[in-house]
């Protein structure tokens, strides 16, 4: 029983918190599955109380906070830091203006002692198939940056998810930042469908962003979150939607191609069938949201 | 092996040799003495142990002790004393905003996060940022009125 082992202590580890970046690629060197990273902690230490993982080491991102953290906008490019938390990018102008989609996301992520330590590094690290943060990034077209000792590479959000859980980082390998292009004219939303409003993960969460000018949809991505083993653009919606017109009825036939894009399971959040609904319903409810900010004076 | 943190607790400095394997919460308990935070569901849901970290509100339940080495915790006993209490922890007695007591000290300390930080919160926005402090004796409503009334005294 998962409930009793609460009651033991977690199995010792070491624990390091190096100052350095050099220094923490120092520890990762010396050490291979034995060895977890810790940023927020709020999905690590739910798996050491379950057994989950059993470290030899933990070692804290937590000191590497100027070289892993902060919100920037430079030369056209939204930049934020792995270690920036939920809250502060609930709280962010920069986010707001730019990544309206994920400031939604991160505002309802857990509850605010979560989002006060949980870190969007952390969220894309954990690859969960129901990270909130991920189909905001991947609808604003978003790459994430990652680190190791012999240099940065890109990734395109949804590739640093490989399975439920799995991160497609290399050995050696952190998150350092994720990128999203700096373009006030791209409106995004997100919403989710959940068994409740707080402190619940979502049985569907979609996200939108386009451009919308002269009445048609420029560059547009549709992309979702807990209707497959990762979070996914939605190919065929995102096709569609891109240079269409943006009326209601197409609405509804990006929202129809949304919902077959999905490949979702049946589980204890939501049946496969009642997802693939949700995503039709949600999509088209965020697509009009957009099409009528646009209007707006 | 043990690590060495450094921090501040309820505004003193502190210095302690601690084993890296034990929650921030089953410490301030059962070593140093802020007896104030309570374990209760241990998977940062309920809320019952809440601190300030630096300022913002956290589950110590999810952080590792010695993670906050350089940093500075709040338990409700540094918010305000017998004599002095903070205006929330007043309105609580005033309003009677109690019942078992065991979600209390979490839920103080998350109120006067909300009673500096967001002054003018509606009492839908009020909800949300106390949806991870649950309470199943009273129904929240003497808590938010204690809330509002501690923002009246000011």
């Amino acid at each position: 029983m998962k409930s009793f082992q609460y009651l033991a202590p977690i199995p010792a580890f070491d624990y390091a918190a190096p100052r350095t970046l050099s220094e923490l690629f120092d520890t990762l060197d010396g050490h291979g599955k034995e060895l977890q990273l810790i940023a927020g902690g709020t999905d690590l230490m739910i798996a050491l109380k379950e057994r989950a993982v059993a470290p030899k080491i933990i070692v804290d991102l937590g000191r590497l906070s100027k070289e892993l953290g902060g919100i920037s906008v430079e030369d056209g490019v939204l930049r934020i830091g792995a270690l920036v938390t939920f809250f502060q990018i609930e709280s962010s102008p920069f986010i707001a203006r730019y990544a309206n989609a994920l400031r939604q996301a991160a505002a309802n992520v857990g509850t605010l002692q979560i989002r006060s330590i949980a870190t969007l590094g952390g969220n894309l690290a954990t690859a969960s198939p129901a990270a909130d943060s991920a189909p905001p990034l991947i609808a604003l077209g978003a790459t994430v940056t990652l680190l190791s000792r012999s240099g940065k590479r890109s990734l395109p959000v949804q590739s640093v998810f490989a399975g439920p859980k799995r991160n497609g980082l290399r050995a050696g390998e952190i998150v350092s930042s994720v990128e999203i292009p700096a373009n006030k004219e791209v409106r995004s939303a997100w919403t989710r469908s959940a068994v409740r409003n707080e402190n619940v993960l979502s049985a569907v969460s979609v996200a939108v962003a386009s451009t919308i000018q002269h009445g048609r949809f420029g560059l547009s991505r549709v992309a979702l979150g807990a209707v497959a083993p990762t979070p996914i653009l939605a190919e065929k919606a995102t096709g569609a939607m891109t240079g269409s017109e943006a009326t209601t009825v197409q609405a509804e036939r990006v929202a129809a191609l949304a919902a077959e894009d999905a490949r979702p399971i049946s589980d204890i959040r939501a049946s496969a069938h009642y997802r693939k609904r949700l995503v039709l319903v949600l999509t088209k409810r965020l697509i009009l949201q957009i099409v009528k900010e646009s209007m707006a004076p | 092996m043990k690590v060495k943190v450094r921090f501040k607790l309820n505004g003193a400095s502190k210095t302690d040799e601690i084993e890296p394997n034990q929650t921030l919460c089953d410490y301030l308990h059962d070593a140093a003495g802020t007896t104030s935070v309570k374990k209760g569901c241990d998977t940062g849901e309920c809320g019952a142990c809440t601190v300030l970290l630096d300022g913002m509100p956290v589950t110590s339940c999810l952080v590792l002790a010695p993670q906050v080495d350089g940093r500075e915790v709040v338990t409700t006993e540094g918010l305000g004393t017998k004599s002095a209490p903070h205006p929330v922890q007043q309105e609580f007695v005033e309003k009677d905003a109690v019942q078992c007591g065991y979600c209390i000290p979490g839920m103080i300390v998350t109120l006067s996060w909300i009673f500096e930080h967001a002054p003018e919160a509606s009492d839908a926005e009020i909800k949300r940022l106390m949806s991870g402090n649950l309470c199943r004796c009273t129904g929240y409503l003497p808590q938010i009125e204690a809330l509002k009334a501690a923002r009246k005294r000011g």
